[in-house]
């Protein structure tokens, strides 16, 4: 135990009582000065006080189960609140001790409270009756303490009386009923004490049961804590602890461990071996006295009240050390070295540490070496120690343990910092040693700064962390690159591509990138945890009591709450995985949408963000305002259903459409002129004009027709001003219309004369002018003195570019990705699911054929020549020479060369294309010859070109030296001499691909294709080197597949060569198409060829064969429709049984066909066979070349394919 | 501990970043690591073929032995034909030999790497070992590098790997040692190819320096390790960092991959594109 963690510490009057919440972070803790607070310790808030004791409160306690407190003070009462937080008050008082109240206990189930006083009594309450159901006497002395047992009846109860009492009340359960008060009569019969357990020299302050065991521990005056057991009928001393230089407050048992802690008047706080009674640790305070120690019911946790406060503390980290390999995390639980797959789940023990370091510390840190297989761990104990251990290979039976064949040495931080290096820190002499796996230092190197932790910093290089800094720290060069200032950073994450990594401090986070250029820095209040990199490289971390996230430019937010701190180790789509406090794995299920968009939007990857539009439920003003912040006004747009909004968005990205929309919905003025303006602004005149309508605005409105030339509206808004009554708008749109009548009347109108004469006499208008005279009464005489103005030069623009009905020029209103996107419906629709063509690509094959065959079309059946290469020979000297030229550059004249593994695999492997491989030619000829009878190898030569080069490749790993030739293995595992063999270029599995390619060809009916296929197949088959006797047999089957198709294929062409070169030769055609169907084809392309002479077959008159393929055809089951048309083939056969023309066909004898000629040969005739596929052909064929691979000298004898290896 | 820049120089060497070198500038011509930057850059331009630059870098009259040899090396590169280039590096082995040489222990040992690099290139086998000094106890690691890739191209692994063990004793744990190791490694195949792979996997993780090379020699080490779905993503990112400038060996190495996969057709297209 190296250190006691402080989790919390508070300030205040002297503490005396102390207790846990069972299950959220609370703590009462009851004071000196009379005051009762209630803490939230991880928050570390003053969440309550509780003010109603007079004089120090001693006792205090929380129910179990129900939202209870329960405090005793020194002024006799015993109060129990409600804690819930919005009625937190005293809900009772019990009245009944005569003295300082000591304690206060609920029991476990029943609604008793236990409570001891210094008038040397023991109380049991109801707290439902509300009454005190029985005194327990017995003890002379103050009682100090008076607990129920955890499971049984029984109270344990400590006193000044030097003795610790264990008291039987399982007589109060039977007479629980029997409790109205004054009946204190009945006390007796329960109050039966069990045991006095006697040993303390002075008072007793303390006596607590183990929550397991029948153990009990006591803290007394004596400076001991004494340990006793009980059995049933007795209860002995075992042991006692002494180390305490003053009075002994309190003691109390671990939860989990084997341990005790206690504490007392000597200002420290001690933790012993429950199982040897030895100090394990103090932990010693300069000036409070410890009075009273409490601790957590299920969690690695206590507290302890002293003279100016109280303490919240754990005794061990209960952070997992672990570490991520893939997606395999390595961590330690319980002192064992376990492996958790996280797509398997699969959880496994694979070396034990207990012998590692101190037995009550588990280790800190783990650092896996994927190569090696080894992890390095450090444990803090011992001054700081780190072993270094293989994990097994095969983990049955006893587990390992490390101590067995581990390396260990002392340092404070361990690291693997390469595949065969791992760096260890020394705190105290701050010096760092590179040790190579066996433990011997390679490299010392001392820090540039203090340094307190060391991580891995990529390749050669460490990360420093020292108190205000992190130094990313090349070790070969032993210089710093980089350094940022940070808190003291305490873990560190790397992505999972290397290229970030995130600094994790109390309470910092710093995102970096590899060489610490670039950096955001994340500041939480509450304590950072753990942290995980997403596989979109998005930080999620966790805190005390949240999982959040953090993008690479530094926005974060909250993914999910946690009740409990995990410690994450991987983040796999919505999944998290973690190890919890006692380190065992779980995950928690996360919607990442929120962050997963808001990257998408940062990376500017709107597929993907129009993707999570459309499937997930992103709503809510804080995505909205995030959008809009963000700058993305359009996108938010398609999350706002609120008008306001809407049109606010609308506008401010331009999307007047949208706008007038909305504004149409909200109608009112501002709307329209906000609208009108940002109209205006994209030139958008239509929409200016409609808003305008909309508010009224009819000057403005008038402006703008004049402005885009619209004469006609502004006539039009002459009538409406004159329908208003409104003599000056008139006079405006008159003006602007150039309508000088118009104006005239208006200025008559309204009696400004002068005005209307001069403007009809400035326009030429005399007569009217003169009208306005005689009106007001004048001649012209009377207006001598008006000076001639002569004719006014006065007029309406003309128009250039009629723009009154177009919307030009227009700033483009920022049409997005999004807009586009959503507007063309695309919302709805999902991905387009991708069309599978295979599963009615036969059928519809089928018909093609059959509608090909209808037509009797047998037009593109060219092209390829059956008889190609047939006559080129080969020429080996040609290909020999190739492969000469190939060597030469490989064979040096060395000083002493070694063997080639080209000449290896030659001398290793019987098989040709190994020997190809080996760049070995003609000795692979040799070996084709010998097996298969091949003796045309120009079709070949693509094949041994691209199986030699496949088989070697090169690199320079030196500068201008010539490349190294390497050799690929079949096996990479492999490296003796006597069994490498090369990498098989040709597999099986590749060809029977290939092959089913082929059939796919026929399918199409793309026959020369499927025969070009089916050739190619052949001859790659030739170069396949088996294993085993399976692949052997695998490797047969293959060639007489692609053989039977071949011949088929053939067939087929030739007839339809035949057809359309002899058109009179129905005979041939018919036999080609019944020998077609004698093919070894499988059921959907037997179809093809039955379908196929079902046909010639009835237009040629034989209806009665054609009938024959039908039943064989109806044998096949194939589709309803193509059965109805055999039916009726068969119903023709039947009216009509007879063949028009005679063929050489003969169904009932078995034939085979000659690949050569077409025609069968019956069982029983001589026949010749092709020495590699073994295709049949009549005997006159004998010795020449194969025409159906055109390979092969028929009739030849052959080795065959040579027995596996 | 050598100079930073140097160090530098010498790493991207070595693990052929070549382009990055020779665009980077020579520092100072008094700076002390002047002449052995200048050594350095000028054979990454050798290495990329562009043996005319070095005429431009390194002055004729040149009195540095090392760049002396590099220039005549990147004579002899230009036209191999003929004895001349190889004698005058005889001769100028020979001279290193002497004991009123004006030349530091290092530069004595530049001037045999390059010497033997030429001597190696002539398929003048023994007298690039002899020169190189390979099996003696010359503390050179760059000759023990080239003397181990000799070596392996005469199909002495064996050798090679006395070499290195030998070289392991006095050596620091350098670079140029594990990358020593990585190619015995890739020769000798089993575990020695899970250390080439760590080897560049670690180099490719490398935050000083990028280099298509390294890719292309993780995409064979994978190719050799049978993994041909990762090798053909591997060089395809090296063919991509190449950016048009192509490589024989990442071009090679993709036939191969191209070849073993499902679909031969697109090796048949690569290779007549190589």
């Amino acid at each position: 135990m190296s250190v006691m963690l402080t989790k919390f510490e508070s300030k205040s009057n002297r503490v005396k009582g102390l207790a846990f919440h069972p299950t959220q972070p609370l703590l009462a803790a009851s004071l000196h000065n009379g005051s009762v607070q209630l803490w939230n310790y991880r928050m570390g808030v003053l969440v309550d006080r509780f003010e109603e004791h007079e004089g120090p409160v001693r006792a205090v306690a929380i129910h179990p189960s129900r939202p209870l407190l329960v405090t005793g003070g020194d002024d006799y009462k015993i109060k129990v609140w409600d804690l819930r937080p919005q009625n937190r008050k005293c809900l009772f008082t019990l009245h009944g001790h005569l003295d300082y109240v000591r304690t206060v206990h609920f029991h476990h189930e029943m609604p008793w409270i236990i409570s001891c006083s210094d008038d040397q009594t023991i109380r049991i309450w109801n707290s439902t009756s509300r009454n005190c159901i029985a005194i327990l006497t017995g003890h002379s002395h103050y009682v100090m303490s008076a607990l129920f047992h955890p499971k049984e009846d029984l109270v344990v109860s400590a006193s000044m009386d030097q003795t610790v009492r264990v008291w039987d009340i399982s007589g109060l359960r039977k007479n629980t009923p029997n409790s109205a008060p004054g009946t204190f009569d009945t006390f007796d019969n329960f109050s039966t004490v069990k045991y006095v357990l006697e040993g303390h020299d002075r008072g007793v302050n303390y006596a607590v049961f183990h929550p397991t065991l029948p153990l009990i521990i006591s803290a007394a005056d004596d400076r001991q804590i004494k340990l006793w057991r009980m059995s049933e009928l007795k209860a002995w001393e075992v042991d006692a602890c002494r180390g305490h230089f003053n009075n002994v407050s309190s003691a109390v048992f671990h939860p989990k461990h084997e341990l005790i802690v206690s504490c007392g008047e000597d200002k420290t706080v001690r933790v012993w071996d429950l199982a040897k009674r030895s100090a394990v640790q103090t932990f010693r305070r300069e000036h409070d006295r410890f009075w009273v120690l409490a601790s957590h019911p299920e969690l690695n946790l206590f507290a302890a009240g002293h003279d100016n406060g109280l303490i919240v503390f754990k005794l061990e980290r209960e952070r997992p050390a672990f570490a991520l390999q893939g997606d395999t995390v390595y961590y330690v639980r319980d002192k064992y070295v376990r492996s958790y797959d996280i797509n398997t789940g699969s959880d496994i023990g694979l070396l034990s540490v207990r012998k590692f370091g101190s037995p009550y510390v588990p280790p800190r840190t783990l650092s896996y070496n994927p190569a090696e297989r080894t992890v390095l761990l450090t444990i803090s104990s011992d001054n700081g120690l780190y072993e270094l251990t293989n994990l097994p290979k095969d983990i049955s039976g006893e587990l390992k343990d490390s101590s067995l064949d581990g390396k260990r040495g002392s340092g404070q931080s361990a690291i693997f910092v390469a595949r065969n290096r791992f760096a260890v820190l020394n705190k105290n002499t701050q010096l760092i040693e590179v040790c190579d796996l066996t433990g011997a230092v390679v490299k010392s190197i001392k820090p540039p700064v203090q340094t307190n932790e060391i991580f891995y910093g990529g390749t050669a290089s460490l990360i420093l962390s020292s108190t205000s800094s992190v130094v990313l720290y090349d070790i070969q060069q032993q210089k710093t690159i980089s350094e940022l200032n940070t808190p003291p950073v305490k873990y560190i994450v790397w992505s999972q591509d290397g290229s970030q990594v995130a600094l994790i401090s109390k309470h910092t986070i710093t995102i970096a990138s590899k060489t610490f250029s670039q950096n955001t820095l994340i500041h939480e209040t509450i304590r950072i945890k753990s942290g995980a990199w997403d596989d979109a490289g998005v930080f999620v971390y966790s805190t005390l009591n949240h999982v959040k996230y953090c993008l690479p430019h530094g926005d974060h937010g909250v993914i999910c709450t946690l009740d409990n701190p995990v410690y994450l180790t991987r983040v796999k789509g919505k999944t998290v995985h973690c190890l919890d406090r006692s380190a065992r794995p779980r995950t928690i299920t996360i919607d990442p949408t929120e962050y997963r968009f808001k990257l998408a939007l940062i990376r500017n990857n709107f597929d993907e963000v129009l993707y999570l539009i459309r499937t997930s439920n992103l709503l809510g003003q804080s995505i909205i305002a995030y959008l809009q912040q963000r700058g993305f006004p359009e996108i938010a747009l398609h999350f706002v259903e609120d008008k306001n909004t809407r049109f606010d968005l609308a506008i401010e990205c331009g999307n007047l459409d949208v706008a007038l929309e909305m504004a149409k919905a909200i109608d009112r003025p501002e709307c329209w002129n906000r609208l009108a303006q940002q109209a205006l602004k994209q030139g958008n005149h239509k929409i200016v004009e409609k808003a305008y309508q909309q508010t009224k605005n009819f000057d403005r409105l008038s402006f703008l027709y004049l402005a885009t030339g619209s004469t006609d509206k502004l006539i039009k808004m002459q009538k409406i001003a004159e329908a208003r009554g409104d003599p000056m708008s008139r006079f405006h749109n008159a003006l602007y219309a150039g309508d000088v009548h118009s104006r005239i009347a208006v200025l008559r109108e309204v009696g400004l004369y002068p005005l209307a004469y001069l403007t009809a006499k400035t326009n030429g208008l005399d007569e009217i002018a003169l009208e306005i005279l005689e009106g007001a009464g004048l001649t012209e005489a009377d207006i001598d003195d008006v000076p001639d103005y002569g004719q006014t030069t006065l007029k309406i623009p003309s128009i250039i570019t009629p723009t009154a009905n177009l919307v030009w020029p227009t700033v483009p209103g920022g049409e997005s990705f999004f807009d586009r996107a959503l507007a063309n419906g695309n919302l709805e629709t999902g991905v387009e699911p991708y069309a599978n063509g295979d599963v009615g690509a036969t059928s519809v094959a089928l018909d093609d054929w059959a509608k090909d065959e209808e037509q009797g079309l047998a037009a593109d059946e060219d092209g390829w020549d059956l008889d190609a290469g047939g006559d080129a020979r080969v020429d080996e000297g040609e290909v020999a020479e190739d492969i000469d030229a190939e060597d030469a550059e490989e064979l040096g004249a060395g000083a002493a060369p070694g063997v080639d593994e080209t000449e290896v695999w030659t001398r290793n492997s019987p098989f040709a294309g190994d020997h190809v491989s080996a760049g070995s030619f003609e000795t692979a000829i040799q070996l084709l010859n010998r097996q298969f009878g091949v003796v045309n190898f120009s079709l070949l030569k693509p094949l041994f070109l691209s199986t030699f080069r496949s088989s070697h490749t090169y690199l320079s790993p030196l500068a201008s030296l010539p490349p190294l030739q390497l050799h690929l293995r079949r096996d990479p595992a492999e490296s003796s001499l006597s069994r490498v063999l090369p990498v098989a270029v040709q597999t099986l599995h590749q060809i029977r691909v290939e092959l089913s390619e082929g059939f796919r060809a026929v399918s199409s009916a793309k026959l020369p294709e499927a025969q070009a296929i089916f050739r190619f197949v052949l001859r790659s088959l030739l170069f396949v080197a088996v294993s085993s006797d399976e692949e052997a047999k695998e490797w047969r089957d293959t060639v007489t597949l692609a053989r039977d198709y071949l011949l088929g294929v053939s067939i087929e062409l030739e007839r339809r060569r035949a057809a359309q070169e002899e058109p009179d030769n129905v005979r041939r055609g018919l036999e080609l198409a019944a020998y077609f169907t004698h093919c070894q084809l499988q059921p959907p392309h037997l179809q093809i060829a039955l379908r196929s002479a079902i046909q010639v077959f009835a237009k040629a008159g034989n209806a009665g064969t054609a009938a024959k393929f039908a039943r064989r055809l109806l044998d096949l089951n194939p589709d309803p429709k193509i059965v109805s048309l055999a039916r009726q083939r068969i119903a023709a056969g039947d009216r009509n049984p007879r063949d028009t023309v005679d063929i050489s066909y003969d169904e009932f004898t078995e034939f085979e066909i000659c690949a050569a000629s077409y025609t069968p040969i019956y069982k029983g005739s001589p026949s010749v066979r092709c020495p590699y596929t073994d295709a049949a052909f009549l005997p006159e064929f004998k010795g020449t070349l194969d025409p159906l691979t055109c390979l092969t000298e028929i009739g030849v004898v052959a080795s065959g394919l040579p027995a596996p290896r | 501990m050598e100079f930073t820049d140097l160090y530098n120089v010498k790493q991207r060497f070595f693990l052929g970043a070549y382009k990055s070198l020779v665009e980077q500038n020579l520092p100072d011509p008094s700076s002390e690591d002047y002449a052995p930057i200048l050594f350095y850059k000028a054979r990454a331009h050798i290495a990329l073929g562009d043996t005319e630059s070095v005429a431009s870098l390194i002055p004729t009259d040149t009195e540095n032995l090392p760049l002396k040899a590099v220039l005549v090396f990147a004579n002899y590169i230009t036209s191999p034909v003929g004895d001349a280039a190889l004698e005058e590096l005889r001769d100028l082995c020979v001279e290193i030999e002497g004991d009123d040489v004006e030349a530091t222990e290092r530069e004595k040992s530049w001037v045999r790497v390059v010497a033997g690099t030429a001597f190696a290139r002539a398929n003048e086998i023994e007298e690039a070992l002899e020169t190189l000094g390979a099996e003696s106890t010359t503390e050179n690691l760059e000759a023990v590098a080239i003397a181990v890739q000799i070596y392996l191209s005469i199909h002495r692994p064996d050798l090679a790997r006395k070499e290195f063990e030998h070289a392991k004793q006095w050596a620091e744990d350098d670079l140029l040692l594990q990358l020593i190791e990585s190619c015995i490694g890739l020769v000798t195949g089993k575990d020695g190819y899970s250390d080439s792979q760590s080897f560049y996997t670690e180099q490719l993780a490398n935050p000083s320096l990028s280099s298509p090379h390294l890719l292309t020699a993780r995409g064979v080490t994978r190719l050799l390790r049978g993994e041909v779905q990762e090798a053909k993503s591997d060089l395809e990112e090296a063919v991509l960092q190449q950016g048009g400038h192509d490589d024989a060996e990442t071009l090679a190495a993709s036939v191969v991959a191209a070849g073993l996969g499902p679909k031969k057709d697109d090796a048949e297209e690569l290779w007549r594109y190589v």
